[in-house]
Parts: C-alpha cells; sequence; structure tokens
C-alpha cells in the first residue's frame, strides 16, 4: 500500500522528466486552477492535461485517486457548506421548509471541489513519479536565485531532505515506542476519545524525547562530516537543455497571460 | 613518524566544574591502530569529541595534523583529516540515497562533481557497497548502515578514523563486516582510534589506552595490557575469553603464556603443552 503522494519508481516519460520542469509545470497548473471561478473550458481543459499526464506517466488513475482519499471528509464539509450556504436563485422543490439550495450554491460548491481535486492531483503527479533526491535536488537548483537575499537554497534542500529521509525512522520509532508501551500492558485501543487522547499524549513525551536525542547525534555527526551552513556542491549538477529551457519559458509565458486575460 | 594527534595537558570540565577530562598527555602518529577501553563513564567519548573539534578543551591543547583544534577556522581541515563514527548508524546517515550520503561530506567540503563522482565511487569500492548506489539507506540492513556511514568518511579521505562502539548494535554479520573493513582501512595507512567497551576488539589493534575517572591509566601495545587479566577485572572491563581461560590453566599452574587473544595460536599452545607432557 502506499502512502498520500509517495513515490513510485517508473520509466514513463513523466518520470524522466527534468524535475525542474515538472516543479514549474505544478506550480502553473496550480495558478490557472485556482484562478478558475466557474465551470467551463478552462476546467475541462486543466482536467484533460492532468489525466493525460497520469496517462503518460503509466500510473493507475486508482493509485493517484487514492492520494485524494484522506481529504475527502473535509471536501464533503466544505461542498455542504457552499451548497447550503450560498445565496441565488433556488433550484426546484426549494425552499423547502427554512433549508435552501441554490443554483448558484451546487455550482460553486462542484467547482470549488472539482479545483481542490485537480490541485492534489497536480502534486500527487509530481511527487508520485519524482524521487525525494530529484525533487530536493530540483527544488535548490530553482531557488539558487534567493541566494542573493541572503537565504540560502542550499540550507532549505538540506532541511526538507532531512525531514523527508526521517520519515521512516519516526514512523519505526512511533511503533517501537507503542510496542514497548502494550508490551508493558497499556492499552491503545479505546473507544472513548478522552481515553484515546490520553493514550496518545502517552505516547507523545517518548517520540518527542527520542526524536530530540535523535536529533542531537544527527547534528554531531553532520558536523564531524564537515556541514556548515551555506554553499556546497552537489553530485549531480545537470544543465536544462535547450529544449527544457523552451517548454519552461513557454510555460511561464502562458500561464502569465492566463493570469492576466482569464479564459472561462 | 608524524604525530597526527598530539593532546598537552588536557583537562576539561562541564561549566558546574566538574571535571570529565584531567592531564591527558598522549601522541597518536599516522598509521597507528588504537583501543580506548575503559568502564562506562570514563570519558572515553569525552576525548575522542576532542580530535575531531566537536569539543574544545577546557585547558590545555589538542593539534590533529598540526591545526590547533581551538580555533574555528581550523575545523574544516580538522573534520576533513578525523573523521568519526558514531555508535548508531542509522543517525548518521543524512542522505536520501546511498550515493548521495556518501557524497554529503566531499559536498560540504566544495569539491566539484566530477571529483564527488570519483571519491564515491571508490569509497563504495571500498565499503564493498557498489551496486547500491540508488538505494534508500532506510532499507539496508543494520552492517550494511554502519559501512554507509563509513564510506561516507572515507570520501572524505582522512588520515584517521575515529570509531565509538560501532558494532554494539551489529550482529555477527555486521560487525566482522565492519571490522574487516577497518583492517582493511589500517592496511592503507589510515589511523583507527577504536572505543569499545569489547577487549575482543581491543585486541586487534596495536596499542590501548585504558581510561579511568578521566585519565588514561595506561597506555601501552595490546599484548601487555590485556594480558593483566585481574587488573582489568577490577576496574568492571571483561578480559578477552581466550586471555581469561589461558590466565585460568596458568593460575592451576599450566605453563601457558596469557598474551595471546585468537583462539588459533591459544589452541596451538595448549595442544603443543600436551605433547611435550605426553613425550615426558
Amino acid at each position: 500500500m502506499y502512502d498520500l503522494g509517495q513515490y513510485i519508481p517508473g520509466e514513463s516519460k513523466i518520470h524522466k522528466l527534468e524535475p525542474r520542469v515538472k516543479l514549474i509545470a505544478v506550480i502553473a497548473l496550480s495558478m490557472i486552477i485556482l484562478r478558475i471561478g466557474k465551470p467551463g473550458i478552462m476546467l475541462l481543459a486543466v482536467s484533460v492535461i492532468l489525466l493525460s499526464m497520469i496517462w503518460l506517466a503509466r500510473l493507475p488513475l486508482t493509485q493517484v485517486l487514492f492520494s485524494v482519499k484522506p481529504a475527502m471528509l473535509f471536501f464533503l464539509v466544505l461542498f455542504l457548506l457552499y451548497l447550503f450556504f450560498t445565496p441565488g436563485r433556488p433550484l426546484p422543490l426549494f425552499p423547502l421548509g427554512p433549508v435552501l439550495i441554490s443554483y448558484e450554491g451546487l455550482t460553486i460548491g462542484i467547482v470549488q471541489i472539482w479545483k481542490f481535486l485537480l490541485l492534489i492531483t497536480a502534486a500527487s503527479v509530481l511527487t508520485i513519479t519524482t524521487n525525494h533526491a530529484a525533487l530536493t535536488g530540483g527544488l535548490e537548483r530553482l531557488l539558487r536565485p534567493i541566494n542573493i537575499f541572503r537565504v540560502s537554497s542550499h540550507d532549505i534542500a538540506i532541511l526538507l531532505g532531512l525531514a523527508l529521509r526521517f520519515v521512516p525512522t519516526l514512523q519505526q520509532e512511533m511503533r517501537n515506542v507503542r510496542d514497548a508501551q502494550l508490551a508493558r500492558g497499556a492499552k491503545l485501543a479505546l473507544h472513548r476519545p478522552a481515553e484515546q487522547i490520553r493514550a496518545v499524549s502517552g505516547l507523545a513525551m517518548p517520540l518527542l524525547l527520542n526524536i530530540l536525542r535523535r536529533s542531537d547525534e544527527l547534528v554531531d555527526a553532520m558536523e564531524a562530516r564537515g556541514y556548515q551552513p551555506g554553499r556546497r556542491s552537489y553530485l549531480y549538477e545537470p544543465e536544462l537543455t535547450r529544449g527544457e529551457y523552451i517548454v519552461i519559458t513557454t510555460l511561464v509565458i502562458l500561464t502569465a497571460a492566463i493570469m492576466i486575460y482569464p479564459v472561462v | 613518524m608524524q604525530a597526527l594527534i598530539q593532546v598537552n595537558n588536557l583537562i576539561y570540565q562541564y561549566t558546574d566544574g566538574a571535571a570529565v577530562l584531567q592531564d591527558i598527555n598522549l601522541t597518536i602518529n599516522e598509521g597507528e591502530y588504537l583501543a580506548l577501553i575503559g568502564p562506562n563513564g570514563c570519558g572515553k567519548t569525552t576525548l575522542i569529541r576532542h580530535f575531531n573539534a566537536l569539543l574544545q578543551p577546557s585547558c590545555g591543547d589538542v593539534m590533529v595534523g598540526g591545526f590547533n583544534t581551538r580555533h574555528a577556522k581550523n575545523k574544516m581541515e580538522i573534520r576533513r583529516l578525523a573523521g568519526m563514527i558514531f555508535q548508531n548508524p542509522e543517525n548518521q546517515i543524512v542522505g536520501m540515497t546511498v550515493e548521495e550520503d556518501v557524497a554529503f561530506g566531499p559536498a560540504n567540503l566544495g569539491y566539484p562533481t566530477a571529483e564527488l563522482r570519483r571519491r564515491v565511487d571508490s569509497a563504495l569500492g571500498m565499503t564493498g557497497l557498489q551496486g547500491m548506489e540508488k538505494r534508500t539507506p532506510y532499507t539496508l540492513s543494520g552492517g550494511e548502515k554502519q559501512l554507509l556511514a563509513m564510506a561516507g568518511l572515507l570520501a572524505m579521505e582522512p588520515k584517521l578514523i575515529i570509531l565509538d562502539e560501532p558494532t554494539a548494535s551489529l550482529d555477527l554479520e555486521g560487525r566482522n563486516k565492519v571490522l574487516g573493513l577497518i583492517k582493511d582501512l589500517h592496511a592503507r595507512g589510515i589511523a583507527i582510534i577504536y572505543v569499545t567497551h569489547n577487549l575482543e576488539e581491543a585486541a586487534l589493534a596495536e596499542r590501548v589506552l585504558v581510561m579511568e575517572k578521566g585519565r588514561i591509566i595506561a597506555d601501552d601495545n595490546s599484548a601487555n595490557v590485556l594480558s593483566r587479566v585481574e587488573w582489568l577485572q577490577s576496574l568492571g572491563l571483561a578480559p578477552p575469553r581466550i586471555t581469561e581461560l589461558l590466565w585460568t590453566l596458568q593460575q592451576h599452574g599450566l605453563d601457558l603464556p596469557i598474551n595471546l587473544f585468537s583462539i588459533e595460536t591459544a589452541g596451538q599452545e595448549i595442544i603443543s603443552l600436551f605433547q611435550q607432557t605426553r613425550s615426558k
């Protein structure tokens, strides 16, 4: 079972695409998606683009949609809020007593949820087809211009890399702490919320201490290997090809144009 | 031979005044294989942290390759010369892939891409990790993780590797691989400082330092130190099993040397003693 947006190795065109191009494409698509206000040609176009990207990446559609699952409850609540609280022309049969569902509420509800789905899908296609090393590497190279403002792109990349690298370690740590408590007779599968909260706080403290101890050792190990904030070199330093420059420029111009003259 | 580490009148104390290290004077030469032993809390880890400039002395000086650890500007040079391996390999891995992790140290030193590649390949070759370049370090075994940590140091091409109980959390296979690699590195002329509780592992070194309560109480070749069975026991250290056996036999009047640490040599001594008695 894969977690939300987890990298799945593959050999497709999308997998092999330069990470900087993918990052810019996702940012551009997200900006365009957020600009959409009404159902229309733009919503349809973006959906088709994303579907064809999934198809090109040879990802099973169910896999991508699965990554949306954790957000489902949030979407439902959001949809209901739009549905019931948007004033406008009532749908046939309404108002039913105090309940009013407007034509506008239904449309905006659907469009907003659709937009969120598109955003999550776009981000998922990026993270599913790009491994962590390539992703942080690409991000670092994209962020290099900010180095002139004395914000270090190298440090950001290291931070992000460490965070991603420690996810499985911390999951393991969590299991260890939980098992140690279960072994001493703790009941963690409780039904009343108050008991659940107490059980979780019992896990949180030892977990936090372990994380702090680990970070301490990690800092020593990093220092011992000559780490210091700021400039460093990289094992991979790919130059963008002419084609990639053209794609990036086109994406930027296209997005700017849509921002300025939105097509519905 | 040139002194790689020179420690003069080192004193280290916590800010509350409690002394952890007292009057340490020590010279370690290039290419030496040295074991540092002593009971828990005797200051072993505190001492070796001075060799990598992770700690600075309260009094006295520590020179690594001629660089004083006191000066911040020497830190990078010292860390390039003296690499350090910690007990838990899990907490030393920084990279998201094996090769990126090995490249971390030399990348900090700013070597260009081609040089990074050469160093990574050479370090992976020495540690036997070639073919695992793209693996996620999390999926490696404990022994492989420790070898990866060592590859990360080797890529910095150090003159000295300091290991703080590197085999403590490893299974037998992982332990043997790490000890085998240390032997190879020593043969290549890299100096080794090996901190351990396990005196059988200490017996692999040429020279053994014994610490107690923040002082060095013995500094001699490994055979001389490790054959002092009763003395080691009085310090709360377990002598190598073979040595203990030979010592017990000697106590019972058998004419056996006790400064032997491998099963093969000890076995041969016992057999030849048997044959001598039988022929008499």
